[in-house]
């Protein structure tokens, strides 16, 4: 296997579950390669999010594992019942979530440069400066001093972005970004992510917006019944599904859209 | 009804050294239970049992009996079952201060536990450690949300305070009593006292309101 073709991440065999009776993932394997980026969609309740949950190390996992760049990432201990999770490869990842999370009690820049000054130690002066240039770059520059309630949604979300980029994420997770917010405002999130996305920065992103799928994915895993249904190329899983379950998801959203 | 109201009779000087040991009482007592409320809603979440009973009990105690019936105890029993008094003044400040405390731990627990799990979910996401994300996000949150509550305590304590002049103490409400015995007057010198009473509280609960407005601006 060369470099290039190296898998940025391997999740082997995930199980996860809530409780003794609601399993969410059943033996989930997924390979992503280094500047892809994967689009997963699926029926409410398929586990999508629970993935992306598990992929932050938000979640204890049943069994199975995650390596990230080659490294491990996340295991399940069967004598403990207890997950194993790297933290140091654990911040090579960016998470952004589908209601904003922005601490309510700081101002947009401070949201910014709390983590970089904190988990890296960085220069506060240094960290300011990026964080002004990112929100500059977003649209943002006048609001660096503005708290989060005096935000919009699409505003919110866009400094949701910002600030999980001020660690230099090897790898993004997107889970359902625009889902709260108003029509209006989904395009100015989506624009960002698509910026993002022309800087090869490889990204995990659920959604429910096939437009926005189509548009950025350079693969598309349908995901159902905690199982990957079917795994290929855009053209192929949205435009032209080979599996039924995918071929029914597909009509039914698209017949919604009419 | 054919009373004629005389207010010149009742005197406002000892009212004023009462009010005075009130609020004395009332800021002592608000130092006791803010400060140490803290740690006692800490223990109240410990996950060890050992340590998290003692706490529960401390605190349903406080919000399960009366007050007047902890401090008449906290007069008569505490001396007799351990041998030690302090004073009207300091019995009536640790009495106050405990049922405050133990109110104002459950406004912390709440508060805490209010913090949405997502804020955590995003502090990890973020890369901070567990310190880090209570010290950050989780406490700046739960403090703010905790201070119309802890007001409003603060406030009641202000009332409950009265109730020490039964064991006399030489609060406001004891030289309102005392002032009714000698003048007989007591609708006028028990309204004066009322109306001190509203005159201290009264911008204190305006100033919980629009705390709490401005809180549903900011978090909405």
């Amino acid at each position: 296997m060369t470099a290039a073709s190296a898998p940025l991440v391997s999740i082997q065999s995930l199980h996860k579950s809530y409780g003794p009776h609601i399993q969410v993932l059943k033996g989930l394997d997924i390979e992503m390669k280094p500047g892809e980026r994967v689009v997963v969609i699926g029926p409410s309740g398929g586990g999508k999010s629970t993935l992306l949950r598990v992929m932050m190390g938000l979640e204890k996992i049943d069994s199975g594992a995650i390596t990230f760049g080659g490294k491990p990432y996340i295991s399940s201990s069967d004598l403990a019942a207890k997950t194993v999770i790297d933290t140091e490869v654990r911040r090579s990842i960016g998470m952004v979530f589908q209601h904003y999370t922005l601490f309510p009690h700081l101002s947009v820049i401070q949201n910014l440069v709390l983590a970089p000054c904190k988990v890296r130690g960085e220069k506060k002066a240094s960290a300011l400066q990026r964080a002004q240039a990112l929100l500059e770059r977003f649209g943002l520059g006048a609001k660096a001093n503005a708290f989060p309630a005096q935000l919009s949604g699409g505003q919110k979300q866009r400094v949701a972005i910002a600030r999980a980029l001020m660690l230099d994420p090897k790898l993004m997770l997107f889970d359902e970004v625009t889902s709260a917010l108003d029509p209006e405002l989904v395009a100015e999130v989506e624009q960002v992510i698509l910026q993002l996305a022309n800087q090869n920065l490889p990204m995990m992103i659920v959604t429910h917006d096939m437009w926005f799928a189509k548009n950025i994915a350079s693969r598309v895993i349908f995901c159902a019944g905690g199982v990957v249904v079917e795994d290929g190329p855009p053209e192929q899983v949205l435009g032209a599904p080979r599996e039924e379950r995918t071929r029914e998801f597909i009509d039914r959203v698209f017949h919604i859209k009419q | 009804m054919n009373y004629t109201f005389d207010f010149n009779a009742v005197s406002l000087g000892p009212l004023i050294e009462g009010l005075i040991v009130t609020l004395e009482l009332t800021v002592a007592a608000n130092l006791i239970g803010v400060i140490l409320g803290f740690p006692l809603a800490l223990l109240l979440m410990s996950r060890i049992a050992v340590i998290r009973w003692p706490a529960t009990l401390f605190v349903e105690f406080f919000r399960c009996t009366p007050a007047i019936v902890q401090i008449v105890w906290f007069f008569y029993c505490v001396p007799m079952l351990f041998n030690v008094f302090l004073g009207s003044m300091t019995m009536g400040i640790l009495a106050l201060g405990l049922n405050l405390m133990a109110f104002n731990a459950e406004a912390y627990r709440a508060a805490i536990q209010a913090v949405p799990r997502e804020q955590v979910d995003a502090g990890i996401a973020l890369g901070l450690n567990p310190f880090q994300r209570v010290f950050y996000i989780v406490l700046p949150n739960a403090l703010r949300a905790s201070i119309p509550v802890l007001l409003t305590n603060g406030i009641v304590i202000f009332q409950q305070s009265a109730l020490v002049a039964i064991v006399a103490v030489q609060d406001l409400m004891y030289q309102a009593k005392t002032l009714a015995t000698e003048t007989y007057r007591p609708i006028e010198t028990f309204t004066i006292a009322a109306l001190i009473y509203f005159a201290v509280s009264f911008p204190v609960t305006q100033v919980v309101g629009w705390l709490e407005r401005r809180r549903q601006v900011l978090t909405s």
